[in-house]
């Protein structure tokens, strides 16, 4: 799309104002007819960098600034919190993590520290900012690229750090299926957004493809939005997410149909339907099976996949662990990658949860600040976190991360003895 | 794994690609050795031009001739490699660039080359969206049947067909030791299995010094890091790639709608460093808006980096070793190895088969160095 004549608007993200001219540029861009403001490249330098501001990214900048590091947060959309501001559910575990409390009034919390510590110049936060990329840095230092938006426009920072933590999150998992790029089909977080930050109802009836804690959940926060979830399919042969958010749904009449999955979704411009059928223990369909269900969104919760484009291109070592999500950076138990001075935290470390990742960013905030000797009591805390995070994957819900880690730990030993 | 070969090529970029295809359709039992895949290295992060107009006779003839390879490429090879001959288009920014450009001219044109010297005015009616005097430009040079084609789609057409005429192509395997027997190659050994051999071609890139040091051969070739970028897609607007030797910029846009180029930046050095530099996204925004202050406000999506393999007179190094019976190399193209590649293997094909040297080949052997005078190809961009 073209906004106010600059070609290759991404529209779905850019902030709608008045009097803002909108305009379909079809396959191939028109040259841009907007005046260019030339903004010269601005540097920082700062201690410790902190990519993605949800809550291990939020953690990880408080502790490292409490210990008397200066830091940098950056992420790319509007506001910090990441997933939390779409979390309008009460949050289970450990107390000192929250329990009890609301996603949505973490975020609220962990941005009020975060004022307090920008108030005395210990945290800088660069909201609406891409990192866009690793360069050569000079001496020790790591240099990266963030693109800051303002509009339509966007300055270009050159960031100069000792250390960087990265807390990127994850991306949500595709389907394959015949009618999955029709309009109507959705990933779970997208559903949120719109709904729980934007106040937007994505449709009015839909089927919730995965029966893990994120499709329980948003299949609960539809039906509080007065929005119909006509099913809940999953492809395995039991409910993953926890027992007392599938109870929930029961209770409200929603059936949860495990060995079932999505063959085909139709509709002309947009969904109209789907086809859902039964799968045998191979997960292949079985013959005969299909129903077809007239609705009009389909949600994917099918799972999450680190993020880590920043961390592979950095060089840290990669594997692929399945339980994990996929590939992630080996680390330690400080959070470090196999490059000194490099941290990771939160999905991006692993596919977890949010009140591990609100640990693992502590973790990583007191060892990045550690290393570069910054010391109020850090050891003490340290150690404190890294028994919490144990205390906290210890129940029945936390042996897949478990598993996850111990692999993680294991590659890191094998390769590094 | 084959256990001997006729011959064995050592780097699967274009260049042995190209090298394999040649040798196996005229029935050598021909083998490739790749470290990693195919085009992993410069051919894979190259900027893809196709140029005729050089300084030096011997690199403009091999140009011409590369060029007449290319145009039947696609047929002869029976996959199209997205040839685009849409010219280029050399800015001319002062005196001294013009008297060259004219000995230059005159050298191509005795060569049978259609190549013409424009002025300020006509820069225009080539590639619109330039500005004259923002660039400095008191003249430019066109050839129209200059251009670019696609280097993996090349590369991978020529070692399909190579394999079609019997050529085995060996990826992620590399190249050990290679063993002498009497000043003759008799063997290379990998990370898997040896292969016996009397010939070896070194078309390693920016890697073949190392190749050479195994036998004991000193190559002059020093690696540079270079960078190149992509922007966003944008209406077609010009078919040309628009080069200045003096500010080492190049760039085109690609039938798919976005602009492909790159810059050296000031103050880079020689090594094998892969990382990119901010210096680069600097450099190369402020000159190319310089050039084309139509394109601020449009994005640079990806930004890579490869190796120009640099000789001291920025020419390739071709041919037998004196001393070494069997060992040719296939290095040294300065960042040129894409566009010489059809005319240059072509050549060495030729003297492996049928032992038949050529003027080129002999004034491109490695002993020209031991000549004070050498002549320095002076038209490198990038």
């Amino acid at each position: 799309m073209r906004v106010n004549g600059i070609p290759n608007v991404r529209t779905c993200i850019a902030p709608l104002k008045n009097d803002i001219k909108v305009e379909i540029q079809g396959k191939y861009a028109n040259l841009p007819d907007a005046k260019f403001k030339e903004n010269p490249v601005k540097t920082i330098d700062i201690d410790i960098l902190v990519v993605g501001a949800g809550p291990a990214g939020m953690c990880a900048s408080i502790e490292a600034a409490n210990q008397g590091a200066k830091v940098l947060l950056v992420d790319e959309n509007p506001c910090v919190g990441g997933q939390l501001i779409k979390q309008t559910h009460k949050f289970f575990g450990s107390k000192h993590e929250k329990a009890g409390t609301r996603g949505i009034q973490i975020a609220k919390d962990l941005e009020n520290e975060l004022k307090e510590l920008e108030k005395k110049g210990e945290v800088t936060v660069l909201l609406d900012s891409t990192v866009i990329g690793y360069y050569e840095g000079k001496g020790k230092k790591y240099k990266f690229g963030v693109l800051k938006r303002y509009g339509y426009e966007g300055i270009l920072h050159e960031i100069d750090c000792k250390s960087v933590i990265f807390a990127v999150g994850a991306m949500e998992n595709m389907l394959l299926f015949p009618g999955n790029d029709l309009p109507g089909v959705y990933g779970a977080g997208a559903v949120q957004t719109l709904m729980n930050v934007y106040g937007v109802k994505p449709g009015d009836k839909v089927i919730m493809v995965g029966a893990g804690n994120v499709g329980l959940i948003v299949s609960y926060q539809l039906l509080q939005a007065g929005i119909q979830v006509d099913r809940v399919v999953e492809a395995v042969p039991i409910i993953g997410g926890y027992h007392v958010h599938a109870a929930k749904l029961r209770r409200c009449g929603v059936p949860i149909y495990t060995s079932y999955s999505i063959k085909e979704v139709y509709g002309d411009g947009k969904v109209e339907g789907a086809v859902v059928v039964k799968l045998d223990k191979n997960w292949q369909p079985v013959k005969g099976s299909e129903e077809k269900v007239d609705c009009d969104t389909i949600c994917l919760a099918v799972g999450l996949t680190p993020s880590t484009r920043l961390l592979s291109q950095v060089g840290v070592e990669m594997e692929f662990v399945p339980e994990a999500g996929g590939f992630v950076a080996l680390h330690n138990n400080s959070m470090q990658t196999t490059v000194k001075g490099v941290y990771v935290a939160g999905d991006s470390s692993g596919i977890e949860e949010a009140s591990t990742a609100m640990i693992e960013g502590k973790i990583a905030g007191v060892s990045a600040a550690l290393q570069l000797s910054y010391d109020k009591k850090a050891k003490t805390l340290k150690k404190q976190y890294i028994a919490e995070l144990e205390r906290l994957r210890d129940g029945p819900f936390g042996e897949k991360p478990r598993v996850a880690k111990n692999k993680i730990k294991k590659l890191l030993e094998k390769k590094h003895v | 794994m084959k256990s001997k070969a006729d011959v064995v090529i050592i780097g699967g970029g274009v260049s042995g690609c190209s090298l394999a295809y040649n040798l196996a359709r005229a029935g050598i039992d021909v083998v490739v050795l790749e470290k990693k895949y195919l085009s992993s290295g410069a051919t894979g992060a190259c900027g893809a031009g196709i140029r005729q107009q050089w300084s030096t006779k011997e690199n403009a003839t091999l140009a011409i001739k590369s060029v007449k390879i290319f145009e039947k490429l696609s047929k002869e090879l029976g996959e199209d490699i997205d040839l685009r001959q849409g010219g280029y288009l050399i800015i001319i920014h002062d005196d001294k660039g013009m008297k060259q450009s004219e000995k230059n001219v005159e050298m191509q044109r005795s060569l049978g080359l259609k190549v013409d010297i424009l002025e300020p005015k006509q820069i225009n009616d080539i590639v619109p969206i330039l500005n004259v005097k923002g660039m400095q430009a008191i003249g430019a040079t066109f050839c129209p049947t200059d251009g670019h084609a696609n280097p993996f789609k090349t590369t991978f057409a020529y070692a399909n067909a190579a394999k079609r005429h019997g050529a085995k192509i060996y990826t992620h395997t590399s190249v050990v030791d290679i063993k002498l027997n009497r000043n003759k190659i008799s063997e290379v050994k990998t990370d898997k299995e040896p292969i016996k051999t009397n010939t070896v071609v070194n078309a390693a890139g920016v890697w073949s010094k190392e190749i050479a040091e195994m036998i004991g051969v000193k190559l002059p070739n020093i690696p540079f890091r270079k960078e190149i970028m992509v922007t966003e897609r944008l209406k077609p607007m010009f078919e040309a790639m628009v080069i200045s030797f003096k500010d080492g910029i190049y760039f085109s846009q690609q039938m798919e709608g976005q602009i492909i180029g790159g810059i050296p930046i000031p103050e880079e050095r020689s090594g094998y460093k892969i990382i990119p530099t901010f210096s680069f996204m600097k450099h190369m925004s402020k000159t190319l808006t310089r050039y084309a202050p139509v394109l601020k406000h449009v994005n640079m999506l990806r930004h890579w980096t490869g190796f120009y393999d640099v000789t001291p007179d920025a020419r390739p190094i071709l041919g037998e070793i004196n001393g070494v019976k069997g060992f040719i190399q296939c290095n040294g193209f300065s960042g040129h190895g894409f566009m010489l590649s059809p005319m240059v293997t072509k050549l060495l094909s030729d003297f492996i088969v049928e032992g038949k040297s050529s003027d080129i080949l002999e004034s491109l052997n490695l002993d020209r160095y031991k000549d004070k005078k050498i002549v320095k190809e002076v038209s490198v961009v990038g």
